[in-house]
């Protein structure tokens, strides 16, 4: 079917609208970076201004340093993402490929504590984690970050374990691996892929919480996330740090989501793709 | 080390309220090309399977060399298994591949080395052993399945349609090799297929499988030449048998208004079924009085559609028959080639 | 009546599966029970003298609060307009985008961006860069063509159609991601076996494309539903729920509650409410799943 040249300008157009949509924040935030806090005042808004690293220096070696809330962010994204997976990968094949007894209601169990309101979760974990001197502790923010890691882990896993086909353990078994080494030998390398995407999922997600770290959080545990506040008071908003920090938060999880682009659908639809307890 | 002698004792299978196999009852000898032969869905890959350990029974016990393995695992079973789809390790090359069984039961390294060489020479891949399976084209997936089961010397081989997946050629030739790789080794093997074909060329004793029954067993001439039911008759020959609705009297057989002769003897009259192998349908001169239907020139033989009261007849012919479509020939069969069937149970009435 | 070979295997299974089924116990289903416990007591930091076992007090004063119906309503508005919104433009721009010949790949990876940044980040993005008067993007467009210059998040009336924006905008990539894959999946040859059956455009939308996209379409209006219903950052980072309560949804009012106000009761009771909702939400979603 051939269709006109205006028609086709005007879709191109509207593709560029939302092109231009979904990109700009970022890529105003980067130009913001650059900009010494008197251009960033200039008005009208300005292109043409002489750049300048001094944010992102400030922002990670000056004054207004981010750099122990990079790592604290870090070491609990990695912390979470290590249980997570030790956890989920053993729990998913167990559902997506043995007779687990209760299978049906364990699954359901694990779609299920995905609904748990965040804002509800954490009125008892920090009345609790205040209890036993785990607030501001990377224990204690660990531990809830699981509440929303593993069961995601879990979904994702069990839709990568069940694209297996099940021949393969099979083969493994009449090949006397038995079933632990089926699952080591034969199973695990095949699903390398979703466990590396599952991996970036998880840390993304740990990386860019805010709520838990917020409340949770406080001078030895600060995430990136609630570091982002310092550059905002009532009476002046440091505009060029801010973006600067922004962007070094964010680089990562772009660069990361980027990467996995490919399996961003799967990943993003798992809970649903696997709910109403089909299984 | 003891010879492969398979034994099921009413074996039976189900799937919640569906049962897959009604007592299974089998004994294969050691050494036997053995083939499992039916329709789709009829309970061969499920038997193959419980033999294989895979697959549970719900009742009934399996036997290997008076041992039951009915509880054992199947990598304590000493059975190697050709999967439908081969089931290679996608992420270990063929070599890796074939070697992973003996890996598993910690068998040192040279050992190893040597055993994989003689299984991949057996089946003509040693060229191929640091391949992937992805880089391998169909057939070479095959044979690498196979010298991944033929590798540790296993009592019994499991086959499921493992030509099932190649072209037509390249199946007619393999079956030949899988014949002679299976003689030279003398290892008792179990072969799953729907091919009656296949079967009838490759097994030294088949059993025919209908419903999750076994309806017989024997070598596939005998099978061919005495089938035990109408229904394995209509399986087995291609084009299948003529199945013709009949009454008996006498050595005689009456079809609506028309006779034939048998040579089978029974008592009294009853209704029959029947059953006339299309090559052993004539025609001649005199006999029944049919109308030419459809020809379907094979080459070297012609297929023949021969009408008579709304039934089809067909009769598999040499070319130097001269009818032809839409008219009327005589047609007859020779009195010892054909089969009777009982009306009601469809069991086989003569000898 | 299990055999020896089906009790190993279940073994294995509960073996490999125990350690994370208990781990979710503690770490929701036990904070989950104490969050019910405290939602029937009085907890409130600002008066610790005041303790002990409250019954449906803390529940039967939402009933009188005005507050309480304001963050409901909040959350119902807040819920559908960005799940209806996020519908109609992914599924709009997802068939207009399999129409173009090429740069769609560019668009795929264009939307992954808004996705993967953290709601926070997003919320502080928009507040500054983008709506703050005299200096966002937005507010000198708005200036540029005449409509003068607004505080899109100060204004009570402009600031909950605001945080609506900032939520669309972060989130209709995902549902436009989702039905575009679902759409590339359909068979050509249907459609072209339409066309042929004499079935114009409109037709072979509503009678093809549409049933054989609705399950993906159903998967990402609950998920939508779900994520807009535990929506805090983005809405805490650009107004914090005001001003007033404006944009003081269930989520925020809840946060306020327990950690400005230090009523932990009645923030539990509330987050009991919001527990509730979800359910509820869910469970008509995954009836509207399987029916049909
Ligand atoms: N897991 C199962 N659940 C329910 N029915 C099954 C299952 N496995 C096999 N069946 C049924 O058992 C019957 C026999 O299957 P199978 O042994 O695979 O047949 P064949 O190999 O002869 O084609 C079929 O009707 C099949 O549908
Ligand atoms: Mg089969």
């Amino acid at each position: 079917m051939k269709r006109s040249g205006i028609a086709t300008a005007s879709l191109l157009g509207v593709a560029g609208v939302f092109l231009t949509l979904w990109t700009f924040p970022v890529l105003w935030a980067l130009l913001t970076s650059f900009k010494s806090e008197r251009d960033v005042l200039a008005y009208p808004p300005t292109l043409i201004f002489t750049p300048t690293l001094g944010n992102y220096r400030d922002v990670l070696f000056g004054a207004t340093t981010i750099l122990p809330n990079l790592i604290s962010s870090f070491v609990v994204a990695t912390f979470t993402t290590v249980l997570t997976m030790l956890l989920a990968i053993p729990a998913a094949y167990a559902l997506a490929r043995l007779n687990l007894p209760g299978k049906r209601a364990g699954g359901f169990y694990i779609l299920a504590t995905q609904m748990l309101p965040p804002v509800g979760l954490i009125i008892p974990y920090f009345l609790f984690l205040q209890k036993i001197g785990w607030l501001d502790s990377y224990k204690g923010m660990t531990l809830i970050y699981l509440t929303f890691s593993l069961p995601f882990a879990i979904w994702l896993l069990v839709s990568y374990f069940e694209d297996i086909p099940r021949e393969m353990e099979e083969a493994a078994l009449i090949d006397r691996a038995g079933r632990m080494r089926a699952f080591l030998y034969v199973v695990l390398p095949q699903v390398r892929g979703g466990i590396a995407v599952t991996v970036i999922f998880v840390f993304l997600n740990a990386w860019n919480e805010f709520l838990f770290a917020v409340v949770l959080g406080g001078n030895n545990v600060r995430q990136v996330t609630v570091a982002m506040f310092n550059f905002i008071s009532v009476e002046q908003t440091l505009w060029a740090k801010l973006a600067a920090a922004a962007i070094v938060t964010m680089a990562p999880v772009i660069l990361l989501g980027l990467f996995a682009q490919r399996h961003i659908v799967k990943g993003l639809t798992v809970g649903a793709v696997k709910g109403g307890g089909r299984r | 080390m003891s010879n492969g002698r398979v034994s099921l004792k009413k074996i039976v299978k189900r799937h919640g309220a569906f049962t897959a196999l009604h007592g299974i009852d089998l004994d294969i000898e050691p050494g036997e090309f053995f083939a499992l032969l039916g329709p789709s869905g009829s309970g061969k890959t499920t038997t193959l399977r419980i033999v294989a350990g895979l697959e549970e029974a719900s009742e009934g016990r399996v036997f290997l060399d008076s041992t039951d393995i009915t509880n054992t695992e199947p990598g304590d079973r000493d059975v190697a298994m050709v999967f439908q789809s081969y089931a290679l390790y996608p992420h270990m090359n063929v070599r890796q591949n074939i070697a992973f069984p003996m890996r598993m039961v910690g068998m040192p390294k040279g050992e190893i080395d040597a055993a994989v060489q003689d299984a991949a020479k057996k089946v003509h891949i040693e060229h191929l052993l640091d391949r992937k399976p992805g880089q391998l084209s169909g057939g070479q997936q095959q044979r690498c399945a196979l010298a991944r089961a033929i590798v540790r010397k296993p009592r019994l081989f499991l086959l499921d349609e493992p030509l099932s997946n190649l072209d037509a050629k390249l199946r007619l030739e393999t079956r030949g090799e899988l014949k002679k790789l299976q003689r030279s080794l003398g290892v008792t093997t179990i072969y799953v297929t729907h091919d009656q074909e296949e079967a009838m060329t490759i097994a030294d004793r088949m059993a025919v499988f209908m419903d999750g029954q076994i309806v017989q067993v024997g070598s596939p001439k005998f099978v061919f030449d005495n089938p035990a039911t109408a229904d394995v008759a209509n399986f087995i020959g291609s084009p299948p048998m003529n199945l013709i609705p009949a009454s008996y009297a006498d050595g005689r057989i009456r079809i609506g208004a028309h006779e034939l002769q048998t040579s089978c003897r029974v008592g009294g009259e009853r209704n029959v079924i029947a059953g006339i192998r299309p090559s052993s349908v004539r025609i001649g001169p005199s006999g029944i009085p049919a109308r030419i239907d459809l020809i379907e020139n094979l080459g070297d033989a012609l297929l023949l559609d021969l009408s008579l009261d709304q039934m089809t007849i067909r009769a598999r012919t040499g070319t130097e028959v001269t009818s032809r479509e839409g008219e009327s020939v005589f047609f007859s069969a020779d009195p010892t080639a054909v089969h009777l069937f009982d009306a009601v149970t469809r069991v086989r009435i003569n000898d | 009546m299990q055999t020896p070979v089906a009790a190993r295997e279940r073994r294995f299974a509960i073996y490999l599966f125990l350690p994370a089924f208990l781990v979710l116990l503690v770490t929701t289903t036990v904070p989950l029970i104490y969050l019910a416990w405290t939602s029937v007591n009085r907890v409130d930091l600002t008066s610790p003298w005041i303790k002990g076992f409250a019954g449906a007090d803390n529940y039967s004063k939402m009933l009188g609060d005005p507050r309480f119906w304001n963050s409901l309503e909040l959350t119902v508005i807040y819920t559908g307009t960005t799940v209806v919104l996020q519908m109609l433009i992914g599924l709009g721009l997802a068939l207009l985008v399999l129409q173009i010949p090429r740069g769609q790949g560019i668009l795929r990876v264009a939307a992954i961006i808004p996705i993967v940044l953290a709601p926070v980040v997003v919320g502080l993005f928009w507040r500054t860069l983008v709506l703050a008067p005299d200096f966002g993007v937005l507010d000198f467009v708005m200036r540029a063509l005449g409509f003068g210059s607004h505080d899109w998040l100060g204004d009570p009336n402009l600031a909950l159609a605001s945080v609506i924006v900032i939520h669309t905008w972060q989130w209709t990539p995902f549902a436009f991601l989702v039905i575009l894959a679902s759409l590339s999946s359909l068979p050509p040859d249907i459609f072209e076996a339409a066309r042929i059956d004499r079935a114009s455009s409109v037709q072979r939308f509503w009678y093809i494309t549409l049933p054989l996209i609705r399950p993906a379409l159903v998967i990402v209006v609950i998920m939508r539903m779900m994520v807009a219903l535990s929506a805090f950052a983005a809405i805490f980072a650009a107004t914090g729920g005001g001003p007033g309560s404006a944009t003081e949804i269930l989520n925020l009012y809840t946060y306020r509650t327990s950690f400005t106000e230090l009523n932990f009761g009645y923030g539990a009771a509330l987050a009991m409410v919001l527990l509730a909702v979800t359910l509820l939400v869910s469970y008509s979603m995954f009836r509207l799943r399987t029916a049909r």
